[in-house]
């Protein structure tokens, strides 16, 4: 019991100093049960290899230069599209958001809109633009676009009346109340959106990318299985989830951090 | 400084729900001198907010003339500062910030705009605070922050709405003195609305009373200044006034 509590402490204290290792740890058992399953040879190796055999991969994949070509094309694409989601959903977001004639007009399309998913618009897209950048493209804007522009409007919306208010009466003109209130204030929403608009999308580029693509990891995990190579497959869905993770807890959930909480505009 | 009369001022809006045209302000007239403390007190429902939110700019009137120095006023304008119940500071903008927001707009360089937004905290005791955020502060304190946002603007008026209602007996009697301190300094023309009998009395040269929209009566208040509520609480003026002035709310 006194051993159990002196664990909980090192790795209280460990997290603390390396907030990093925190993430690391909840994954040593599933590495654990994995390599226990290969090496136990239930299934043949080709069908079933081992993180060793990923790793392996991974080296050798690197070497050969495919991998970051691929890498570097996906996340070329991806903030291609966030980059062009976010310039045509923030505007629209706030003009939705500040007029209530643009919020009748729009709100009913974008829902109807939004519910035809990203992979939906894939056959119409492939007899319009072919196999191609810009099918992709368009996918991933698509896929963005939605949850900017939703939570631009929620963000818009959320935006005290008070606040704008007293802008005027300290002689704001109306853009300028745009700018250094509407704006600031829906910037937390507009970083969520971002947030979600980006995982959208990273999942649906690589769905894209087996369909479509010439290269990309999610043409490389599909090139993959028609070769039978179980590794590579592997690989690209190791890559995936460790390339989300840090994009969204190094980069994503400490921009919205530093602007709502620090403002106390969300509660932490 | 410039004199504010309202002449026969009047807000009917249409209620959708209702299907009728509602009259919140029926007929107002009041003309406030240069450097007066006006209070305007009255019944929930009296039209003191809407007649407030008129002279802001924030909503039209539909009747009569709200002149400033002669000329009629639409829509916000910095000239009339306001101070705001729920506080309205700007939660990404620091406190310095906050003060130096009308300076900005006016265009006056950054060190300029600090150097008058340190001027004013120091005034309401804030100097500690420039560099925190609102979120930071203390209620009280977000408030004084609030009146000086208002007042470093250098507005021909200053329109106050129940702007104390929302801080705990203790500060709100604090930041009354406070108020009636920077008045005295700075002689801003105000007028400031509250359901607040007491504070109505304690803190105006001329007490409004409203009832259903209209001007019910006037109270001249000759109290000496400084007014402190260690000395008013006694005070058998004070207790006249403001008897007087809450016999007329309750009928109202």
């Amino acid at each position: 019991m006194n051993l159990m509590l002196q664990i909980w402490a090192g790795y209280a204290r460990l997290t603390r100093r390396w907030p990093g290792i925190a993430a690391v740890i909840p994954f040593i058992p599933v590495l654990a049960l994995w390599t226990a399953v290969s090496e136990a040879g239930l299934f043949p190796r080709a069908f079933f290899p081992g993180p060793a055999d990923v790793v392996r991969a991974f080296f050798t994949l690197t070497y050969k230069g495919i991998l970051p070509d691929y890498l570097q094309d996906s996340l070329i694409r991806l903030a291609t599209g966030a980059a062009v989601g976010m310039a045509l959903g923030i505007p629209l977001g706030v003009l939705i958001g500040t007029s209530r004639w643009a919020h009748r007009i729009c709100w009913p399309v974008l829902l109807f809109f939004q519910a035809i998913g990203d992979i939906a618009w894939l056959p119409i897209l492939l007899i319009w633009f072919g196999f191609g950048l810009t099918t992709m493209t368009f996918v991933i804007v698509y896929t963005v676009l939605f949850p900017v522009v939703l939570n631009t409007v929620l963000g818009v919306e959320s935006v005290p009346r008070d606040l704008a208010r007293a802008a005027l009466s300290l002689g704001a003109s109306r853009a300028r109340v745009l700018w250094e209130v509407t704006l600031p204030g829906a910037l937390p929403n507009i970083i969520t959106g971002l947030r979600n608009g980006l995982g959208y999308g990273w999942r649906a580029l690589i769905a894209v990318e087996m369909i479509v693509g010439t290269s990309g990891i999610g043409f490389m995990m599909f090139d993959a299985r028609r070769a039978g190579s179980t590794v590579e497959i592997l690989l690209g869905m190791i890559i995936l989830g460790l390339l989300w993770y840090i994009v969204d807890a190094w980069i994503l959930a400490p921009l919205e951090r530093a602007t709502g909480q620090r403002w106390g505009l969300v509660t932490s | 400084m410039k004199t504010l009369s309202l002449r026969n001022l009047g807000k009917t809006y249409f209620d959708p729900y209702a299907g009728a045209h509602v009259t919140a302000v029926h007929d107002v007239s009041l003309d406030v001198e240069p450097g007066e403390f006006i209070s305007v007190v009255g019944p929930s429902g009296c039209g003191k907010t809407t007649i407030l939110n008129m002279i802001a700019g924030f909503i039209p009137y539909s009747k009569g003339d709200i002149l400033l120095d002669g000329k009629p006023v639409h829509g916000p304008g910095p000239e009339r500062g306001v101070v705001f119940q729920s506080f309205a500071l700007f939660p990404w903008k620091t406190v310095l910030d906050n003060v130096g927001f009308g300076p900005k707009m006016r265009g006056v360089p950054k060190a300029e705009r600090d150097r008058i937004a340190r001027e004013y905290l120091a005034l309401a005791g804030l100097s500690h605070a420039a560099h925190r955020y609102p979120n930071e502060l203390s209620g009280g304190m977000q408030q004084r922050v609030g009146v000086v946002r208002a007042l470093a603007n250098n507005p021909d008026v200053l329109l106050m709405d129940e702007p104390f209602a929302s801080v705990d007996a203790q500060t709100r009697m604090t930041l009354q003195e406070e108020l009636t301190r920077i008045w005295q300094e700075r002689k801003p023309t105000v007028i400031f609305i509250t359901h607040d009998v007491a504070e109505a009395v304690f803190l105006a040269n001329r007490v409004v009373v409203l009832s259903k929209g209209r001007v019910l009566d006037e109270i001249a208040v000759d109290l000496p200044r400084p007014r402190v509520w260690d000395d008013l609480v006694r005070d058998d003026h004070f207790k006249q006034l403001s008897a007087r002035v809450l016999q007329m709310v309750r009928a109202a």
